[in-house]
C-alpha cells in the first residue's frame, strides 16, 4: 500500500528530557492509524511536530513524497483537530468551517457551497448559525472536524478529540469517526491513551511508551500477539503465572480436574465480582500470585474460599518476547 | 453576615462620601451661583453659566480637545497593541520583567518628566542639537510648544493605561487559537488580523476609555508642551480658578466635561452590553 506519511528517526528533547526518541512509522493512504501511549509518553508532541508546531532535533518527515521539515504550519497540507477544538469563539459555526478556505483564498461563491456540504456532513446544518460557546459539547467536536476537513487536508491530526466527551456521547461520536473517514477516505493520525478507542476504530495500531515505539500492527494484532509485556497490559488486563501472560477472558476455573492439553495451576477464590455481562473471579495460586478468571453466568458458581484449578488452553498465551 | 458586609465597605463608602460625593455637590453648588469679585462664588443662583459654555471660543476649545485625545488614544492602542502582544508571548519569567518596564515612569512624578520631554523637544534640547550638530538640519525644528508636541507627551503619558488592559487581555487568550489559525493556512499577519485583534476588542475598549478619559481632562502637558497657545479644556477649568477669577463657570465646565464623558462611556457600555448577547 502506498504510504502517506513516513517518520524518520524522530526525535525531541525538552531541556534535555528526550520525550521523542527516534520514531519511525509508515502511515498508509486511507489509513485510520492511531497512536496509543499513556498519558505524558510524546503522542501530542509527535502530532505538533508534523503540524509544524515544533521542530524535530533529529529525523525527517514526509508527507506523499514531500519533506515537511522547516515548513511553517500554514505551508503543510495537513489540519488538527484540537483536543480543546480551539474555535474561535468570535466566529460561528459556519465562520468557523469557512476559515480555513478563506485563508485559502478561495472565491467566497465557492465557500458557502463547500461549508454548507460539510455542516451536512457531520450534521450541523440547524447549527451553522450559532457561536461555539452555544454548542453542545459533541457539536463543537463536529464543528471542528469540519473545519480540519473542509480544506481537503491531505492527512488529518486528531488529538484525543473524543476526550472532552462524556462516555455514552464518546462511544457514538467513535462510530460516526470512522463512518466518516471510511468514506471521505482521508488519512486519519489520531493519538489515543485509550485502549478500547484505538481498537475500535484503527486499521493500524502504533503502541508507544516513553518516547519510543514498542509495537505497530492491526488491532488484533496487537491485542492477541502484543510484543512486549507493556503492550500486553496496556490494552488489557493480563493474569502473568510464571512469565505467561493470558487474558483473563482466556482464563478458566473449574472444580473438576481439566482435560488433557490444558495448562493448570491450583487456586483458591479470593473474592468474585458481578460485571452486568460477566463474572471476575480473582484467585490466588499457591505460589501466592493473583489470577483472573472471566465466568460467565452459566458457569457454576464459585465462593469465597473454594479451591479450584485455574487452566488455560496453550495456544491462549500471549506471544510476548520480554 | 449583613453586619460584616457593612463593616467591610464602610471605609470605601465613608471615602466616597467625604473625598468625592462632598466636593461634588460644592461643585454643582459653586456652577449655580456668581463669580466673588476676587475669585470665590456669591449669590445670586444663575444658569448663566451654563449659557456661556455655548459660546463658540469654548467650542473650539472643546473640539481641540476632543480631537488632540482622540489622536492621542489611537496613537496609544496603535502602539501600545504589538508592546502587549510581545510582552504576553515572551517567556513567563520575562513577562514580570517587561512589565515592571511598562510601569517603571510611574516611579517619577509626572510633572518631572514632563519637564523632560521639554529637554528633549526645545531649540537647544537634546534631539535637536543632535540633528544640528549632525548637519541633518540648518536651523532647529519647532518640536515644542505645538499641538504635536501635547500628542505625543499625552501618549507618552497614559501609554501604560493602554498596555496593561490590552496585555491581560491577550494573555488570556487561548494560544491555541493562534496555532489553529496557522494550522488553517493562516500566516501571521493573517492570524492577527482575523483573529487576535476581534478577540482584542474589549481589550482595546477598555485600554481607548483608560486612556481617552485622562486625555480629556489633561491640563498639565498642553500647558507645559503646549506653552499655553493651543489649550485643552483642562487648562481652560484651570484657568477659571486661578487667572480668570471664575470659580462657577470653571464648575460649570467641570461638570460639562463629566457629562460628555458618561454619556461616551454609557455608548461604549451599551456596545459591549449587545456583544454580550
Ligand atoms: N513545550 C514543552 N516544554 C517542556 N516539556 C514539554 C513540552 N511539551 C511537552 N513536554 C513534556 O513532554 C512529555 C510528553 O508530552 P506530550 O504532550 O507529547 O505527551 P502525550 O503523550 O500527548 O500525553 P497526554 O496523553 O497526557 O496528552 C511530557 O512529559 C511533557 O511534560
Ligand atoms: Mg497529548
Amino acid at each position: 500500500m502506498e504510504t502517506a506519511l513516513a517518520l524518520r528517526a524522530l526525535e525531541k528533547s525538552f531541556s534535555s528530557h528526550r520525550v521523542v526518541d527516534g520514531i519511525s512509522l509508515d502511515v498508509p493512504k486511507g489509513c485510520f492509524y492511531s497512536l496509543l501511549g499513556p498519558s505524558g509518553c510524546g503522542k501530542t508532541t509527535i502530532l505538533r511536530m508534523i503540524g509544524g508546531f515544533g521542530e524535530p532535533d533529529a529525523g525527517e518527515i514526509v508527507l506523499n513524497g514531500k519533506r515537511l521539515n522547516g515548513l511553517r504550519p500554514y505551508e503543510r497540507p495537513v489540519t488538527t483537530v484540537f483536543q480543546s477544538y480551539a474555535l474561535f469563539p468570535h466566529l460561528t459555526a459556519a465562520q468557523n468551517i469557512a476559515f480555513g478556505l478563506e485563508r485559502r483564498g478561495e472565491a467566497p461563491a465557492a465557500i458557502a457551497p463547500k461549508v454548507n456540504r460539510m455542516l451536512e456532513l457531520v450534521g450541523l446544518q440547524e447549527k451553522a448559525g450559532r457561536m461555539p460557546a452555544n454548542l453542545s459539547g459533541g457539536e463543537k467536536q463536529r464543528t471542528a472536524l469540519a473545519r480540519a476537513l473542509v480544506v481537503e487536508p491531505e492527512m488529518l491530526l486528531l488529538d484525543e478529540p473524543l476526550s472532552a466527551l462524556d462516555p455514552a456521547l464518546r462511544k457514538r461520536v467513535r462510530i460516526e469517526l470512522k463512518q466518516l473517514q471510511k468514506q471521505l477516505g482521508i488519512t486519519f493520525l489520531f493519538i489515543t491513551h485509550d485502549q478500547e478507542e484505538a481498537l475500535s476504530l484503527s486499521d493500524q495500531i502504533a503502541v508507544m511508551n516513553k518516547g519510543k515505539i514498542e509495537q505497530i500492527g492491526t488491532p488484533q494484532e496487537i491485542y492477541l500477539t502484543p510484543a512486549t509485556r507493556f503492550v500486553a497490559g496496556f490494552l488489557g488486563a493480563v493474569n502473568w503465572i510464571d512469565g505467561i501472560g493470558v487474558r483473563p477472558e482466556a482464563t478458566r476455573i473449574s472444580r473438576a480436574t481439566p482435560g488433557n492439553g490444558a495448562r493448570t495451576v491450583d487456586a483458591q477464590v479470593e473474592t468474585s465480582v458481578f460485571l452486568g455481562d460477566c463474572f471476575h473471579v480473582q484467585t490466588r495460586t499457591s505460589a501466592g500470585v493473583t489470577v483472573t478468571a472471566q465466568v460467565s453466568h452459566k458457569d457454576e458458581p464459585f465462593a469465597n474460599g473454594d479451591r479450584v484449578h485455574v487452566w488455560w488452553h496453550a495456544a491462549d498465551e500471549l506471544p510476548v518476547r520480554e | 453576615m449583613n453586619r460584616l458586609r457593612a463593616l467591610f465597605l464602610a471605609p470605601s463608602a465613608a471615602f466616597t462620601v467625604v473625598l468625592f460625593l462632598a466636593p461634588m455637590a460644592i461643585i454643582v453648588g459653586y456652577s449655580f451661583m456668581t463669580r466673588g469679585v476676587y475669585g470665590g462664588v456669591t449669590g445670586p443662583w444663575t444658569v448663566e453659566n451654563y449659557q456661556r459654555l455655548f459660546d463658540p471660543l469654548y467650542g473650539v476649545i472643546l473640539w481641540r480637545s476632543l480631537v488632540m485625545s482622540t489622536l492621542a488614544t489611537a496613537l496609544c492602542l496603535l502602539i501600545a497593541f504589538p508592546l502587549a502582544l510581545f510582552i504576553a508571548r515572551a517567556e513567563e519569567k520575562r513577562k514580570n520583567i517587561y512589565l515592571y518596564l511598562v510601569i517603571l515612569p510611574f516611579w517619577t512624578s509626572f510633572l518631572v518628566r514632563t519637564y523632560a520631554w521639554m529637554f528633549l523637544l526645545r531649540d537647544s534640547g537634546l534631539i535637536n542639537s543632535v540633528l544640528l550638530s549632525l548637519h541633518v538640519i540648518q536651523k532647529p525644528l519647532p518640536l515644542l510648544y505645538n499641538e504635536t508636541a501635547v500628542v505625543v507627551g499625552l501618549v507618552y503619558g497614559y501609554l501604560p493605561f493602554a498596555v496593561l488592559p490590552l496585555y491581560s487581555n491577550l494573555e488570556r487568550m487561548d494560544k491555541n487559537l493562534l496555532e489553529a489559525a496557522a494550522d488553517l493556512g493562516a500566516t501571521q499577519w493573517e492570524t492577527i488580523r482575523r483573529v487576535v485583534l476581534p478577540l482584542c476588542a474589549p481589550g482595546m475598549r477598555a485600554a481607548g476609555v483608560l486612556v481617552f478619559i485622562p486625555c480629556l481632562g489633561a491640563y498639565l502637558t498642553p500647558d507645559l508642551l503646549g506653552g499655553g497657545k493651543s489649550i485643552m479644556i483642562g487648562n481652560l477649568i484651570q484657568n477659571q480658578f486661578t487667572t480668570a477669577r471664575d470659580w462657577p463657570f470653571g464648575a460649570a465646565i467641570s461638570l460639562a466635561l463629566m457629562a460628555l464623558v458618561m454619556v461616551l462611556l454609557l455608548a461604549l457600555l451599551r456596545r459591549d452590553g449587545e456583544e454580550a448577547l
